[in-house]
C-alpha cells in the first residue's frame, strides 16, 4: 500500500512536469522577407491615466500604418516609477512596450529588459528630440528608448494666501511664513534622492556616472562631499529642522495643511482643484548660507518609452515602428492636451499651447537651475536618499560632513573603488583615478608608470579616493637613487629625477617600496 | 554550577527554578552536542548497514525468486501481473513507463545541466534587413535548478517504488508458498478506507505540501549557494551559477565601505526583531487577558456588544485598517491635528519619521498599534479558557480572604500560562515574522542610515522578514542574499523554539500539542 | 457589622463595575475610530484626495458608484470565488490532515509532525518567487491568477493542522474504539461519529480559510503580475494608493474597504461563537 502512496506522489510530479515540457524555447524566426505585415499580440504598460489614450493611439496606428502591421494590444496600468521593480521579477512576462521614468533606466539595462535601437530608429530619435532627452536614452553611443516627455522635473507650488509673492525667492522667508501660519512645507527630502539632490546642484555639486553596456557603474565623478556639498547640506538642514517640514511630494498635502509642495507638472490639475485661485507655481527659492544665496537646483528628467527585447526580429521591428509612432510629434501633443505631459519632441515643444501652460511656465522658470538627469547608477537612488535623514540627525557641521563622507564611500564602493592609487603630476593628483590604481597580488601592489617631463615629477601612493594612507619617499628601499629625496621634502613625495618608464612595487606587510626603471 | 536534587528544586522560588532550568539547558549543550554527534554517527552507521541489508535482500530475492520475480527487476509489476494482482501490477508498470518516458523527454536534460546551471547564455542579433536588434535566449538557469530538483525527487520516488516492487514479489512468493491467497485489487481498495485509511487521508495534503512547500524551500536554500539576482536572472540577462559558500562569507564576514558589515546590520535588525516579538507577544497577552476578564466579570452588561466591537479588527482585512491607521499618524494626520487642537502638543510629532533614539517613537507606536490588532484574538481565547477555570477554586480562595489581585496571581495567571504555553511560543515566532503589521504601518521607516550601509534602505522598525522582502524587491533584487537571510532567520527561530521547548515545563508536558 | 461589610462589598463592586464600564466604552471608541473614519470618508464627495478633516462637507454615494464602474467588481468577484473555493477545499485538507495525525498511530507520524514543524520555521516570503514560476509554467498567472492562487493556498494548507488537531485530541478516543468494535470502518467512524462532534472546528476552519484571501496583497500581487483581471481586492485596492492614483482614488479606497469588510464582518459576527469554541478547543486544548 505504501507503493500506492508513492505512486500517487510520483504521478502528481509527472503531471506537474508534463505541463512544463522540455527545456528549449522556440527559436527566432528569421527570413529574408522584410515585410512586417501581420497581427501581433502585445502587452503595453502605461500609467493608469494614460491607458485610454494609449488604446486610442494604438488603434490609430493600426489604421494608418502602411506596413500592414496590426497590433492586438492589451493595455495594463503600471506606474512609471514601478516599472523596473515589476520587470525585474520576470522580464518574460513584462509589457512589450512600456513608459518609464528615467531613474529606472540603469536597472532596466541591468535586467536586460530594454531593446537596443537600430540605426534608422536611432536617427529618428536624434532628429526629433531635444539633445538632453536623447542623452537620457543613450548609453555608450547606443540608443535604448524613445523620449516621451521632457518635463519630469520639479518646482514649487505654493498657497498664495499664506506665502506672499515677495517671499517666494527665499527659502528662509518661506519657512518663516509657514511656521507663522502653522502650515507645512512639503518637500520629499527624507525618502527621495531625486528631490534632495536639488540642494547639492544649487552649490555646483555634481554626481556623474559612467555605466557600461550592462548598466553597471564603472566610474564616478561625485562632489557631494566637497565643501560646496557641506554648504548645500546646511541649506537643506534649515528646511529639515523646521517643525513644519513635511517629507512628501503628494499634491493632496495642500488639502491637509501644507502651504508649499515641491513636485512637478503632473500634479498641476489636482493642486488647481484644491487651491483654486490661490495656486502659485514658480521656480524653487534660494537658500542663504554664510551670507551667500544659492538657488535650489533640480533634476531635469524625462519619461521614456522602452521596447522589450523579443526573440522574433519582425515583431521587434514592428514594435519599434509602434514606439516611433507613439512618440511622434502628434502623439506627444495629444498626450499634452489630455494628460498635460510636456513633450520632448522639439517641434511639439514650440506649440503655443505648450509654451503657455502654467505648469510648463513654472518648469521653464526652473530650467536654468536644472541639471539634466544623465545615466545614473540604479543603486545611487537608495544610497543618496539616506542623506536627508542623516543630515537631519547631524548635530554640527562635522556630523553633516560625516554623513556626506559616508555617502561618498558607499558610492565609491559601488564602482569598486578601493585599493591604492599612485597619484601625482601624471594623473593630475586625482586620487579617484582608476587608471593609476596599483594592481594587487598577495599583498604586493604594483604599477607601471610613464613619467613625462614636467616641472615637478612627484607623487605618492594613497588609498583610493582618500589621502589617508601615505606611502612615499621614506618607504623606498630599492631604487632610492632614482628619486630626488630633497625635492620630496616634508610631503614625503616620491619625486623622479628623470622622465621615463618606471615600475613601482609596494609591499603592504613590510611597507616598503621598490622602484625599477624599465 | 550547583546541582539540585528534586526535593531541593521544588523548594526554590519560581525565579530560581527558571534560572536553574536555563542554566541546566546551557550546561547541557556540550553533552547534547556530543550526543548529537554520536546520534549522527549512529545514523550513518545504521544507514550504511541498512543499505547493505537492502542490497543483500535484493540479491537473495533475485537468487531465490522464480522467473516472475526475476523479470520484475526489469519490468516493474510483472510479478504482480503474473500472479493475478492486476491492479497493483498495472500501477507499477504504468509508473515505470511514465518514469522512463519522462527521463528521456525532459528529466535527463535537467539533471545533466544541474552541475553547471546552464552553458549558453542569451545573445543579441542584428538583423540588417530590418535594421533591428533581436535577442535569443538559450539555457534557463532558473528552470534547470527548479526542474533539476524536481527530477531528483522523481528519481528518489522511482527507486523507492522499484524497491517496493521487488519486495512485493518476495512477500507474494512467501504467501503463496505457505498456501494462502494473495490480496486482490478489491481488497487493496477496501483497505484504503479502513486499516490503511490514514494513507488515503494524507495522500493529497502531503502531495500539496511536497510540491508547494518543500520544493520551494529546497529551491530557496539552494539559491543561497548561487549568484541569482536581478542582473543574473538565469535566462534573459545572464545565467547564474553556483557560488559555493561565497554568499555566507559575504553575509557573515565581509566588511563594506565604512567598515559596516552585513552581519552588523543583521545583528541590529535581529535585536529589534526579538524586542518587537517579545513586546508584541506579551503586551497582547496580558492586555488581552485583562480585557477578557473585564468583559467576563459578573455584572458587566452587553458583553456581546463589547466583544463584537473588538473583533472588528480581526474581521476587517489588515491592508485596509492598518494602512488607514498609518495615515492617521502621519505628521499632518488627524492624530496630530487632534493633539494640536487640544493643545497637548505645540508642534506636530513626526511619529514615523523621527530617527531620535533609534526611531523610538515609531518603534513604540508599532507595538501600541499591534495591541490594537492583537488584543481581540487573545480576548477570544482567554474568554474560552477563563470559563473553563473551576469556579470552586475562586470560592475557596475568597473564603481564605484572597483579594482579586491575589486570586489573579495565584489562580488565573498560572492556569492561563500553563494552558497557553505552546500558544505563546507560536505567537512569539509568528510575531518575529509579522510582515503585515510592519510593512503596512511603516514600511520599515524611519531610515536607519548606519544599517543601510550594507544593503540599501534599512529602517529602524524593519524586522528580518521585511528586510528580506526589501532585499528581493530592492534595486538589484539580490535573491541569493535574501536566501541567506532566510536561512539565518530559520536558524534563529529554530534555536529559540529549542530553548523554549527545553526550558518551559508546561510545553514539554504538552507533548501531544506541537 | 456584617450587614455593613456586605454593603461595603456591594458598593465597591458597583464602583468597580462602573469603572470597568467606562473603560470598556473608552476601549470601544479607540477600536472604532479608524473604522468610523473609513466609513465617513467613503461618503465624502467634495474631493477624492486625503484631507485633514473627518466629517465630509458633502455627503453622497459617488465613491460607491465609482468603484462599481472600475475593475473593482472583477477583483471582488475574483476574491469571492477564491475565498469560497478555498474555504471548502482547505477545510477538507486540514481536516484530513489533523484527523489523521490525531487518531492514527503509524510509523512516520512523529517524524512527519517534527518535519512540518521545522518546515514552518522557514520564512515563506522567498518561496513566492518559485511559486510564481511554477504557476507561470502551469499557465496560472496574470489573467488566470484565480485558480493559481487557489492551488497554492489549498496545497500548502496542510501545514496549518495544529489547531484542529488540538481539537480532535479533545474528543475521547473511546468513541472511535466503540464504533470500531461495532464493525464500522475508519471512514465510517470519521463521517458518522467524529465530524458531527467537530462542528465548531469545522466552522472555525471554514471561517479562517474564507477570510484569509481577502487580505493577501503580497503573494497575490506577484501572481497577478499587473493584470487587472487576475487581481484580488487587496492587490487592486493597494494600487489605488500609488503615487499616481492616490489623489483620484483615495475616497474610492475607503468605499472599497467598506464593501470588502462588510461580508467578512457579518459572517464573522454570526459565527463568532464557533470561532471561540474552535480556537479555545484547538489552540490551547481547553
Amino acid at each position: 500500500m505504501k507503493k500506492l502512496l508513492a505512486m500517487l506522489l510520483a504521478l502528481a510530479l509527472v503531471l506537474s512536469l508534463a505541463a512544463c515540457g522540455g527545456g528549449k524555447t522556440e527559436t527566432a524566426k528569421t527570413g529574408s522577407d522584410d515585410s512586417l505585415a501581420g497581427t501581433y499580440d502585445i502587452k503595453v504598460w502605461v500609467a493608469e491615466a494614460a491607458v485610454d489614450l494609449t488604446k486610442k493611439q494604438i488603434d490609430d496606428f493600426n489604421a494608418s500604418n502602411s506596413d500592414g502591421i496590426k497590433f492586438n494590444a492589451t493595455i495594463q496600468p503600471v506606474g512609471e516609477s514601478d516599472i523596473a521593480t515589476q520587470i525585474i521579477t520576470d522580464v518574460e512576462a513584462a509589457g512589450d512596450i512600456y513608459i518609464f521614468a528615467q531613474d529606472q533606466f540603469a536597472r532596466l539595462i541591468q535586467a536586460g529588459a530594454i531593446a537596443k535601437l537600430g540605426q534608422g530608429a536611432a536617427q529618428i530619435v536624434k532628429d526629433n528630440s531635444t539633445p538632453e532627452s536623447v542623452a537620457a536614452v543613450t548609453l555608450n553611443n547606443e540608443l535604448y528608448g524613445y523620449p516621451v516627455t521632457a518635463d519630469n522635473g520639479y518646482f514649487m507650488y505654493y498657497d498664495k494666501s499664506v506665502i506672499p509673492e515677495e517671499d517666494v525667492d527665499s527659502l528662509e522667508k518661506i519657512i518663516a511664513d509657514c511656521e507663522k501660519a502653522n502650515k507645512y512645507f512639503a518637500m520629499e527630502l527624507q525618502s527621495s534622492a531625486w528631490y534632495l539632490a536639488g540642494f547639492f546642484f544649487a552649490t555646483g555639486c555634481v554626481s556623474e556616472w559612467t555605466l557600461d553596456d550592462t548598466g553597471m557603474a564603472t566610474a564616478l565623478k561625485d562632489t557631494f562631499d566637497s565643501p560646496e556639498g557641506l554648504i548645500a547640506a546646511k541649506g537643506m538642514k534649515k528646511l529639515l529642522d523646521s517643525p513644519m517640514h513635511l517629507s512628501s511630494s503628494a499634491a493632496s498635502e495642500f488639502a491637509s495643511g501644507a502651504a508649499v509642495v515641491v513636485c512637478g507638472t503632473w500634479a498641476y490639475n489636482d493642486i488647481k482643484a484644491i487651491l483654486g485661485d490661490n495656486l502659485g507655481a514658480t521656480d524653487l527659492p534660494s537658500f542663504n548660507v554664510d551670507g551667500k544665496d544659492y538657488h535650489i537646483g533640480s533634476f531635469n528628467g524625462f519619461k521614456l518609452m522602452g521596447v522589450k527585447p523579443q526573440t522574433d526580429a519582425k515583431k521587434q521591428a514592428a514594435l519599434h515602428k509602434l514606439a516611433q509612432f507613439l512618440t511622434d510629434e502628434t502623439r506627444q501633443l495629444e498626450r499634452f492636451n489630455e494628460l498635460a505631459w510636456g513633450p520632448a519632441n522639439t517641434v511639439a515643444q514650440k506649440d503655443p499651447a505648450v509654451s503657455s501652460n502654467a505648469g510648463q511656465i513654472a518648469i521653464n522658470a526652473q530650467a536654468p537651475y536644472a541639471t539634466p538627469q544623465g545615466q545614473i547608477s540604479g543603486a545611487w537612488w537608495n544610497i543618496a536618499k539616506v542623506i536627508g535623514d542623516e543630515v537631519k540627525d547631524a548635530k554640527d557641521d562635522a556630523g553633516i560632513q560625516a554623513a556626506l563622507d559616508n555617502y561618498k564611500a558607499k558610492c565609491d564602493a559601488l564602482i569598486g573603488v578601493g585599493g591604492f592609487v599612485f597619484v601625482g603630476a601624471w594623473n593630475g593628483w586625482d586620487n579617484a583615478d582608476m587608471t593609476h590604481k596599483l594592481e594587487e597580488s598577495g599583498g604586493v601592489y604594483a604599477i607601471t608608470l610613464e613619467v613625462e617631463q614636467s616641472d615637478y615629477m612627484g607623487g605618492r601612493i594613497v588609498a583610493a579616493t582618500t589621502w589617508d594612507t601615505d606611502h612615499g619617499a621614506a618607504q623606498v628601499t630599492t631604487g632610492a637613487d632614482l628619486i630626488d629625496v630633497e625635492a620630496g621634502g616634508g610631503d614625503n613625495n616620491i619625486v623622479f629625477k628623470a622622465p621615463g618608464n618606471y615600475t613601482v612595487k609596494w609591499t603592504e606587510s613590510s611597507n616598503t617600496i621598490e622602484i625599477v626603471k624599465n | 554550577m550547583k546541582q539540585y536534587s528534586d526535593l531541593e528544586f521544588l523548594r526554590l522560588s519560581k525565579w530560581e527554578k527558571f534560572r536553574y532550568k536555563l542554566l541546566c539547558f546551557f550546561a547541557a549543550i556540550p553533552r547534547a552536542l556530543k550526543n548529537a554527534g554520536i546520534g549522527i554517527g549512529r545514523f550513518f552507521k545504521n544507514a550504511v548497514l541498512g543499505i547493505g541489508r537492502e542490497f543483500k535482500d535484493l540479491w537473495l530475492t533475485f537468487r531465490e525468486g522464480d522467473w516472475k520475480t526475476k523479470t520484475s527487476y526489469l519490468v516493474m509489476g510483472f510479478g504482480c501481473l503474473a500472479r493475478g494482482q492486476i491492479l497493483r501490477g498495472l500501477m507499477f508498470l504504468l509508473f515505470e513507463i511514465v518514469f522512463i518516458f519522462y527521463m528521456i523527454v525532459a528529466g535527463g536534460y535537467w539533471i545533466s545541466m544541474l552541475p553547471s546551471l546552464g552553458k549558453t547564455g542569451p545573445g543579441e542579433v542584428y538583423n540588417a534587413v530590418l535594421d533591428t536588434y533581436s535577442y535569443e535566449y538559450n539555457d534557463n538557469s532558473f528552470k534547470i535548478l527548479l526542474y533539476g530538483v524536481l527530477t531528483i525527487f522523481f528519481i528518489v520516488a522511482f527507486i523507492y517504488t522499484w524497491r517496493a516492487n521487488i519486495k512485493q514479489n518476495r512477500v507474494a512468493e512467501q504467501i503463496l508458498r505457505s498456501g494462502k491467497k494473495l490480496k486482490s485489487g478489491k481488497d487493496d481498495l477496501r483497505s484504503l478506507v479502513d486499516d490503511q485509511f490514514h494513507k488515503t487521508l494524507l495522500a493529497l495534503p502531503l502531495t500539496g505540501i511536497l510540491i508547494f512547500t518543500v520544493l520551494p524551500i529546497i529551491f530557496m536554500i539552494l539559491v543561497a549557494f548561487t549568484n541569482y539576482d536581478g542582473s543574473h536572472d538565469g535566462y534573459i540577462n545572464s545565467l547564474f551559477t553556483w557560488q559555493g559558500l561565497e554568499n555566507f562569507r559575504t553575509m557573515l564576514v565581509w566588511k563594506g565601505a565604512g567598515g559596516r558589515s552585513y552581519s552588523a546590520t543583521f545583528g541590529e535588525i535581529l535585536t529589534w526583531t526579538l524586542i518587537w516579538a517579545f513586546f508584541a507577544t506579551f503586551t497582547n497577552y496580558f492586555l488581552g487577558m485583562f480585557v477578557a476578564m473585564m468583559i467576563n466579570k459578573k455584572g458587566i452588561r452587553v458583553k456581546k456588544l463589547w466583544r463584537t466591537i473588538l473583533i472588528l479588527t480581526i474581521a476587517i482585512p489588515q491592508f485596509i485598517s492598518l494602512l488607514y491607521v498609518s495615515k492617521m499618524f502621519a505628521k499632518n494626520g488627524i492624530v496630530n491635528g487632534l493633539l494640536l487642537d487640544l493643545g497637548w502638543i505645540d508642534q506636530a510629532i513626526d511619529f514615523w519619521g523621527s530617527t531620535a533614539h533609534n526611531g523610538l517613537t515609531a518603534r513604540v507606536l508599532v507595538i501600541v498599534i499591534n495591541i490594537w490588532i492583537g488584543i481581540p484574538y487573545l480576548m477570544l481565547i482567554a474568554t474560552g479558557i477563563l470559563m473553563n477555570i473551576p469556579q470552586d477554586l475562586y470560592e475557596s480562595a475568597r473564603i481564605d480572604g484572597a483579594n482579586p489581585w491575589q486570586q489573579f496571581r495565584k489562580i488565573t495567571l498560572p492556569y492561563m500560562l500553563f494552558i497557553t504555553g505552546p500558544y505563546l511560543l507560536t505567537q512569539f515566532t509568528g510575531n518575529m515574522n509579522n510582515f503585515n503589521v510592519i510593512y503596512l504601518l511603516t514600511g520599515g521607516a524611519p531610515t536607519n542610515a548606519a544599517a543601510s550601509w550594507a544593503s540599501g534602505n534599512v529602517g529602524y522598525t524593519d524586522l528580518l522578514i521585511t528586510w528580506l522582502f526589501k532585499i528581493t524587491t530592492g534595486e538589484d533584487a539580490k535573491y541569493y542574499l535574501a536566501s541567506v537571510v532566510g536561512i539565518l532567520v530559520f536558524v534563529v527561530v529554530a534555536v529559540i523554539s529549542l530553548i523554549v521547548y527545553n526550558v518551559l515545563p508546561s510545553i514539554k508536558n504538552e507533548e501531544d500539542f506541537q | 457589622m456584617n450587614e455593613k461589610r456586605h454593603m461595603g462589598i456591594k458598593a465597591s463592586r458597583a464602583l468597580s463595575n462602573t469603572i470597568i464600564h467606562i473603560l470598556l466604552v473608552i476601549i470601544s471608541i479607540i477600536w472604532l475610530i479608524p473604522f468610523v473614519c473609513i466609513l465617513l470618508q467613503s461618503f465624502r464627495v467634495e474631493s477624492t484626495w486625503q484631507v485633514g478633516y473627518v466629517i465630509p462637507q458633502q455627503w453622497g454615494l459617488d465613491n460607491y458608484a465609482a468603484i462599481f464602474k472600475s475593475d473593482f467588481t472583477h477583483w471582488y468577484l475574483n476574491t469571492f470565488i477564491i475565498a469560497l473555493v478555498n474555504a471548502v477545499l482547505q477545510t477538507v485538507i486540514v481536516l484530513c490532515m489533523s484527523y489523521t495525525l490525531s487518531r492514527f498511530r503509524f510509523k512516520i507520524r512523529g517524524a512527519l509532525m517534527r518535519f512540518m514543524l521545522i518546515l514552518g520555521m522557514f520564512p515563506g516570503m522567498l518561496t513566492m518567487i518559485i511559486l510564481y514560476r511554477v504557476l507561470k509554467d502551469l499557465g496560472m498567472t496574470e489573467a488566470n491568477a484565480v485558480p493559481g492562487l487557489i492551488l497554492v493556498y489549498v496545497a500548502s494548507s496542510g501545514m496549518g493542522y495544529y489547531v484542529s488537531k488540538g481539537f480532535f485530541d479533545t474528543i475521547p478516543k473511546s468513541l472511535d474504539e466503540a464504533a470500531r468494535v461495532d464493525g464500522a470502518t475508519r471512514f465510517q467512524v470519521l463521517t458518522k461519529i467524529i465530524l458531527p462532534l467537530a462542528k465548531p472546528i469545522v466552522i472555525y476552519t471554514i471561517l479562517t480559510a474564507f477570510m484569509a484571501p481577502w487580505g493577501d496583497f503580497v503573494f497575490a500581487r506577484y501572481i497577478s503580475f499587473g493584470n487587472p483581471f487576475g487581481m484580488n481586492v487587496a492587490v487592486g485596492m493597494y494600487n489605488w494608493l500609488n503615487k499616481d492614483m492616490i489623489n483620484s482614488c483615495y475616497t474610492m479606497f475607503c468605499a472599497g474597504g467598506v464593501i470588502v469588510a462588510l461580508p467578512v464582518t457579518i459572517l464573522f459576527m454570526c459565527l463568532q461563537r464557533y470561532y471561540v469554541e474552535g480556537v479555545t478547543g484547538g489552540a490551547v486544548k481547553g
